[in-house]
């Protein structure tokens, strides 16, 4: 709420102040090596990162195969139900986490 | 000891280890130590189909007008195949199944192998449509060089499990003289560890070796060819993805020791030899697709570059269990394949709908750091 007002606040002339908006409009920054790419929470990372060009390694897109597992260096995800697959320790699935933070997430090095 | 269908010891079963435990009695699911199991059981019945409902009638034509080196890529892959899931059709239940202590466990396994049989049966439907003698082919797969060299490394981990449980449920713990292999030593340290390894090999089996096979379907319907074969190896690539779960879950829940604390250093122990498994795997698969290719490549798609993706899935894999990965290739040489893994109907079944904000921060799994990534010999 208070990201809302001093969007407002700072930017009127861009009429923000009349959209009632939610958490759900909320941006991200998603760190990936040199590159930044803004995420909202309508949808999971991974349809995100291909909007932005980026390729990301993906099977069954429901979270039952693991496949899209990626290093979350920092930062917060949540997942809207429990995933199948393992979630390894510091790492996230990317077709169903949704980005609760700015994250700085890494491929194999 | 010795097995028993229906244990009458009374016991918790909330209590029991996945695998050396009590001898399953009850086969009740309304209470589950591991709920993922029962979890998988439900998604794979969700996914039943049959091979029969898939149209083959233009493969046929399709296949008469392959070229020979193109007929000997897919058919070489059939045959590969249905080594694999001959195997898989049974060894689960085989190896597994005397030895498995939690009820949704052992209704996994069972479910899980079943569903290797539907994908033996999918194989016999397309071979009957496209050749007139699906004998010949049958056959070759005991007799090809190229396949039973790869038949002994997929089943050689089961076989050696198997044979120490079938010591262990007759004579019990100690070293017993079996006629031609000498001394074999039964402790539950040695059973422990040859059943770690032998989930290793099945992850390595259903999650890097069919990868190949499906690379060179889908390259041939990316060319609008044998769509009816492309759309079954779809049906199998979602079964079979369940399945690599399934394995993953089993390994990660051993190595963390908070299902059996000794497995967790049996984990340990086994790490590098589990690591030799996936390398070996994967330098074999390589192998397989120079025998695949040497008469000729197809379009988009060579030995090198299946190589590659051979390569690339065997990180992705490795990194899934916890291991470090090791091969040089980071990025999918063949990015168009994942379209075609992917299933067409995204469904969100109702039991995933209820389940609601399940939050899971950086570091905050099921597991600390520690307990995995740190294994070092
Ligand atoms: S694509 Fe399968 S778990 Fe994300
Ligand atoms: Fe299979
Ligand atoms: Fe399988």
């Amino acid at each position: 709420m208070t990201s809302i007002s001093k969007v407002a606040h700072f930017q009127p002339e861009q009429g923000e102040q009349t959209a009632p908006t939610q958490d759900k409009d909320q941006v991200h920054r998603v760190l990936l090596g040199k590159k930044q790419i803004l995420v909202t929470e309508d949808e999971p990372l991974l349809i995100q990162l291909e909007r932005a060009g980026i390729h990301v390694e993906y099977q069954c897109r429901e979270g039952y195969c693991s496949s899209c597992s990626i290093k979350l260096l920092w930062g917060q995800v949540s997942y809207p139900f429990e995933p199948l697959a393992w979630v390894q320790s510091g790492y996230l699935l990317a077709c169903c986490a949704i980005v609760k933070s700015d994250i700085e997430i890494a491929f194999f090095e | 000891m010795s097995y028993s269908t229906f244990n009458r010891k009374h016991f918790d079963s909330m209590k029991e280890p996945m695998f050396f435990g009590e001898n399953v009695n009850v086969a009740r699911y309304d209470q589950q130590k591991h709920p993922i199991f029962e979890k998988l059981i439900e998604k794979q019945l969700s996914f039943f189909w049959r091979p029969e409902e898939v149209d083959l009638s233009t493969d046929r034509k399709d296949f008469q007008r392959l070229e020979e080196h193109e007929q000997h890529i897919f058919l070489s892959n059939l045959k590969y195949q249905t080594l694999l899931d001959s195997v898989q059709g049974r060894s689960p239940n085989v190896a597994l199944l005397p030895i498995v202590s939690l009820p949704e466990l052992e209704t996994w396994i069972e479910t899980w192998s079943f569903s290797e049989t539907i994908h033996s049966r999918s194989y016999t439907h397309i071979i009957r449509n496209i050749v007139n003698d699906p004998t010949k082919i049958f056959d070759d797969i005991v007799n090809n060089e190229e396949i039973t060299k790869r038949a002994d490394s997929v089943s050689k981990y089961y076989d050696r499990l198997i044979e120490m449980v079938n010591l262990y449920n007759t004579m019990g713990l100690g070293t017993f003289h079996v006629p031609g292999k000498g001394d074999v030593e039964i402790s539950m340290h040695e059973l422990k560890k040859a059943l770690y390894l032998t989930v290793a090999s099945v992850n390595v089996l259903e999650a890097i070796r069919f990868y190949v096979s499906f690379a060179c379907s889908f390259a041939f319907a990316e060319r609008t060819l044998m769509e009816g074969n492309a759309k079954i190896i779809k049906l199998i690539a979602r079964d079979e993805a369940l399945h690599l779960t399934g394995t993953q879950h089993m390994l990660n829940l051993m190595a963390s020791g908070k299902d059996d604390p000794e497995m967790a250093t049996i984990a340990a122990e086994c790490k590098d030899e589990m690591r030799q498994i996936f390398i070996e795997a994967a330098e074999q698969e390589k192998e397989w697709a120079s025998y695949l290719f040497k008469d000729g490549s197809m379009i988009g798609l060579n030995a090198q570059i299946l190589g590659q993706y051979v390569e690339y899935i065997s990180n992705v894999r490795m990194q899934a269990v916890g291991l470090d990965t090791h091969f040089e290739t980071k990025h999918n040489p063949i990015p168009w394949i994942n379209a075609w893994l992917v299933s067409d109907n995204v469904q969100v079944a109702p039991q995933e709908a209820e389940i609601s904000s399940y939050l899971v921060g950086q570091i905050d799994n099921d597991l600390d750091e520690s307990d995995f990534d740190d294994f070092d010999l």
